[in-house]
């Protein structure tokens, strides 16, 4: 196998300072390969986001191994509203990872951003519009573009779907599926919808209370899950079907 | 539901057309503002004076003009001091935060806790009156109010999602505060600034006449109100024309601050 692109070792994580301090990852590892795609399914609170902060460095108080492979890791957040500036243009939003990578040169800007648009769904004629102009789902891929200029390969996606509706979220998902094969990118793409994971993910881990307490590949999981919790998680998503 | 502002349209006109009158007075004044004229002393309102003469005889009109540019003058500089330094000081503690961030604060508040009309009295009556001063003190009592706007402002964006992958891109502290979140928040720091302004019109006003303000070389409309005093039964014309200017200012950007208020409400 290549060289894992995260190796997560016996990881634990803190939130707050003094008698505040708590304890929110405990003893999670995990590993994601190159051109993989990591589930993380978990109920609210379980620590999930916590992980991708960890990984982007967000998270100072930290203990264990953590390793990422991989310059400039992006993240794709919930909340397209919230992710995308308000005063801004698109043209704006997606030019502005390039100059924070030096790119100095507009022309040179723009080409880029241009290459990137149809590979996301977008159009020349968006560039010009304000977030608060477009829909949830071009709104998500604005962001999705943004996350990619700069050329990261590993991509945090934190619920990136779970604020649109199930048409928008299956174009979303294919789009993410397609970008990974051309770009040959690596997500770890965090949800509660066990549904959406099975779309998209190969193998998955399944968190509470900060501890990862299954992991494997998507369907061997999803057939035979081993731990209570990992049954009662299945059993809750297809009571819902 | 259409609901139609009128706010910004009147405030909008109303301080247009003093700003116009207040931008002649600096190029042109129909007579000396100074000249003294002994068979116009306390002449009413006329064709040829028609916001009258006072009491040695000087044109109203031209003194109103010269004076109201002062006046201006005066309210942008303490607005300039207050709010670059309110900007800075804001937008610095409300980024980082931490404990520079609440000793900041807490000196703001003490000096916030005073009005600062008053407190700016204190200070003149000790440092002395003129424009400068005047400035300066009415400036730096702004700071605290600006601040603490700004800083509210900065708050609220600095966990904002656009603003982490901001940092998660590598886009540096400084042009995250001031090219990513300061635009989001000018709607409320231009509201915040109608209030400073009129609050500074206000504070040169009282200051001079009060006597501890400008020198009466270089009159303000405070400082005519105060000359005008005197005078009030035999020439309320004295009185009342810097008076309207002064009202009319204040309550056509008063007007702006509430219109801009009122958009950003229906947007949110
Ligand atoms: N900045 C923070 N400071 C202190 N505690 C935090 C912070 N962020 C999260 N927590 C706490 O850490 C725990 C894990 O939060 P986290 O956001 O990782 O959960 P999550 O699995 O992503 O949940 P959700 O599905 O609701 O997004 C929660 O108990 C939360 O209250
Ligand atoms: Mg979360």
């Amino acid at each position: 196998m290549a060289e894992p692109i995260v190796r997560i070792d016996h990881l634990n994580s803190w939130y707050g300072r003094g008698k505040g301090r708590r304890q929110v990852l405990r003893d999670v590892s995990l590993k994601l390969a190159p051109g993989e795609v990591l589930g993380i399914v978990g109920e609210s609170g379980s620590g999930k986001s916590t992980l991708a902060k960890c990984v982007l460095g967000m998270v100072t108080d930290i203990a264990g191994t953590l390793e990422v492979n991989s310059p400039r890791p992006q993240m794709v957040f919930q909340d397209p509203y919230g992710s995308l500036n308000p005063a801004k243009t698109v043209g704006w939003i997606l030019e502005e990872p390039l100059r924070a990578a030096g790119v100095t040169d507009r022309a040179e800007r723009r080409r880029r951003v241009g290459e990137l648009l149809p590979l996301v769904g977008l159009e020349v004629g968006h560039l010009a519009r304000r977030p608060a102009q477009l829909s949830g789902g071009q709104r998500q891929r604005v962001a999705i573009a943004a996350a990619l200029i700069q050329g990261s390969k590993l991509i945090l996606l934190d619920e990136p779907v779970s604020a649109l509706d199930v048409t928008l979220q299956a174009q979303i998902l294919r789009l993410l599926a397609e970008l990974k094969e051309k770009l040959g990118l690596s997500y770890l793409f965090i949800s509660h919808d066990l549904a959406v994971v099975y779309q998209l993910c190969d193998r998955v881990a399944v968190m509470t209370g900060g501890e990862i307490v299954e992991e494997g590949d998507v369907d061997t999981v999803y057939d035979h899950p081993r731990h209570p919790y990992t049954k009662k998680l299945l059993d809750a998503s297809l009571a819902l079907d | 539901m259409k609901h139609k502002s009128w706010y910004l349209t009147i405030g909008g006109i109303l301080t247009a057309c003093m700003l116009a009158f207040t931008a002649a007075g600096l190029f042109w004044t129909p007579y000396s503002p100074t000249a003294m004229s002994a068979p116009d002393r306390n002449a009413g309102p006329s064709a040829a004076h028609p916001f009258g003469c006072d009491q040695l005889g000087r044109d109203i009109l031209s003194r109103t003009l010269e004076g109201a540019g002062s006046t201006l003058t005066i309210a942008l500089a303490v607005l300039a001091v207050g709010f670059v330094f309110g900007l800075l000081i804001g937008a610095l503690c409300g980024y980082y935060g931490g404990a520079a961030d609440a000793l900041v604060m807490r000196l703001c508040d003490a000096i916030a806790a005073f009005p600062s009309v008053l407190l700016a009295l204190v200070v003149l009556a000790v440092i002395g009156p003129g424009k400068y001063n005047v400035i300066g003190a009415l400036g730096v009592l702004f700071i605290p109010s600006f601040a603490r706007l700004v800083r509210g402002e900065f708050l609220k964006y600095r966990d904002r999602d656009f603003v982490r992958s901001a940092r998660l891109m590598g886009v540096s502290d400084l042009r995250i505060i001031f090219v990513h979140i300061l635009p989001n928040t000018w709607p409320t720091l231009l509201s915040g600034l109608t209030i400073g302004f009129n609050n500074a019109v206000l504070g040169e006003a009282s200051m001079s006449y009060l006597g501890i303000g400008v020198n009466p070389t270089e009159p303000s409309l405070g400082y005519m109100l105060k000359e005008a005093q005197g005078f009030l039964f035999t020439t309320p014309w004295y009185t009342a024309f810097p008076a309207a200017i002064v009202i009319l200012l204040i309550l056509g950007v008063g007007l702006i601050g509430e219109g801009v208020r009122e958009r950003m409400g229906v947007a949110s």
